[in-house]
């Protein structure tokens, strides 16, 4: 009975998932994101405020909100966190001199209650870059070793080469749907 | 009054929390046994296709309840750049599972190798180490008899130890069962040396 119930839940569409883009200006979220959404490489200007659209990936549907992340304005990601499903965490792996300061924003960000349930992906960008980070030093240098309570997944990316993002969006719709 | 029931009744359900690290080369199963002990320990649990589950680059993470204890695991990748990370959970672990691919007879001395290495740190002195011979399902994959004289050179390394080997399918969820059980036995018996997480924080 569960199972026909689920299974005509199914047919009518489950809920949205909600998912944010999150990381240092100049990371490539916003790139990321039309990547994602409509398989190309857009021309992009630093995003004030957001962009929000709708992505289909293999039948599920996200809300993929992809927030400015200028010093001025990362204080505002915290009011987009209610009823987060993921967290998309982009690294510039190139920018090795403020890969400290993305390890702040993001340890303040998951310390935040509403995201204790999310799922954080970790999209090491710019792997196209000569002398980037790899992953494990990405792992080292955002501290991830101290989350202990949170399942993540660190991928690496190039945005502009559509590198890596099947695989991470892959493994997020999966980690999804288990969860549920 | 109300803090002091609440305390109270928080202190008779609470239980027991101890970590469990899940190690091993890539691709010898460890996401996929995870897996297969969340579906047998947690009602209802819809695990995850192993067909869809891909090389971990992170942590998952995992909890079960069994005979009255809570169990926390925490499953690394095993790739080669990834195994520097693995000491930075050793000191809070309670427990370690390490997993062999059985049936890659190419890659058994390198999973030797990267197990002794593991053992000789001091952050893993006195834990209970639980090694799992994986994929017995494939046919012609090595037996316990096979595996077990290869891990159990060294043992001035393991030294006192608890140490077991089992043959397991975490892909037909075989065995899974008897080793969570052996291991909770071993963690209880050393709590005394590494006492549970948590263990009167919440009071």
């Amino acid at each position: 009975m569960g199972g026909l119930f689920s299974y005509f839940r199914g047919l009518l569409g489950a809920r949205e998932m909600r998912i944010l883009i999150l990381g240092l200006d100049g990371a490539g979220k916003t790139t990321i994101l039309y990547k994602l959404q409509v398989g190309e490489v857009v021309t992009t200007i630093p995003t004030i405020g957001f962009n929000v659209e709708q992505v289909t990936y293999k039948n599920l549907k996200f809300q993929v909100w992809d927030l400015g992340g200028q010093t001025s304005i990362r204080p505002y990601w915290r009011c987009y966190y209610g009823n987060t499903d993921a967290i998309i965490y982009v690294v510039d792996s190139a920018d090795r001199d403020r890969i400290g300061i993305s390890k702040d924003e993001l340890v303040h960000m998951l310390r935040e209650e509403e995201l204790a349930n999310a799922i954080l992906v970790v999209l090491a960008n710019k792997q196209d870059m000569a002398g980037c980070l790899t992953v494990a030093e990405v792992h080292q240098a955002l501290g991830l070793d101290a989350l202990r309570d949170r399942t993540f997944q660190i991928f690496k990316t190039s945005a502009v080469r559509g590198e890596g993002l099947d695989q991470a969006m892959d493994w997020l719709s999966n980690a999804l749907q288990a969860r549920k | 009054m109300y803090t002091l029931l609440h305390g109270f009744y928080k202190y008779m359900v609470q239980k027991d929390e101890y970590c469990v690290l899940i190690l091993g080369l890539d691709n010898a199963g460890k996401t996929t046994y995870l897996e297969a002990t969340k579906t047998k320990f947690t009602k209802k649990y819809k695990a995850m296709n192993p067909n869809r589950i891909t090389t971990t680059v992170g942590l998952n993470i995992g909890k079960i309840d069994v005979d009255g204890v809570r169990l926390n695991f925490w499953d690394l990748g095993g790739q080669q750049e990834l195994q520097s990370l693995w000491d930075k959970y050793y000191a809070e672990c309670h427990a370690v599972i390490y997993i062999v691919d059985s049936s890659d007879r190419e890659r058994i001395s390198e999973s030797k190798e990267t197990f002794d290495r593991m053992i000789a740190s001091e952050h893993l002195s006195g834990v209970p180490l639980l090694v799992l011979a994986n994929k017995q399902d494939i046919p012609d994959c090595m037996g316990v008899h096979t595996v077990k004289p290869i891990f159990n050179q060294n043992a001035h390394l393991i030294g006192a130890r608890d140490i077991m080997l089992m043959a397991i399918s975490a892909l037909t969820g075989d065995g899974v069962d008897e080793g969570i059980r052996w291991l909770v036995d071993c963690i209880k018996r050393n709590s005394i040396d590494r006492p549970a997480r948590n263990h009167d924080d919440n009071l």
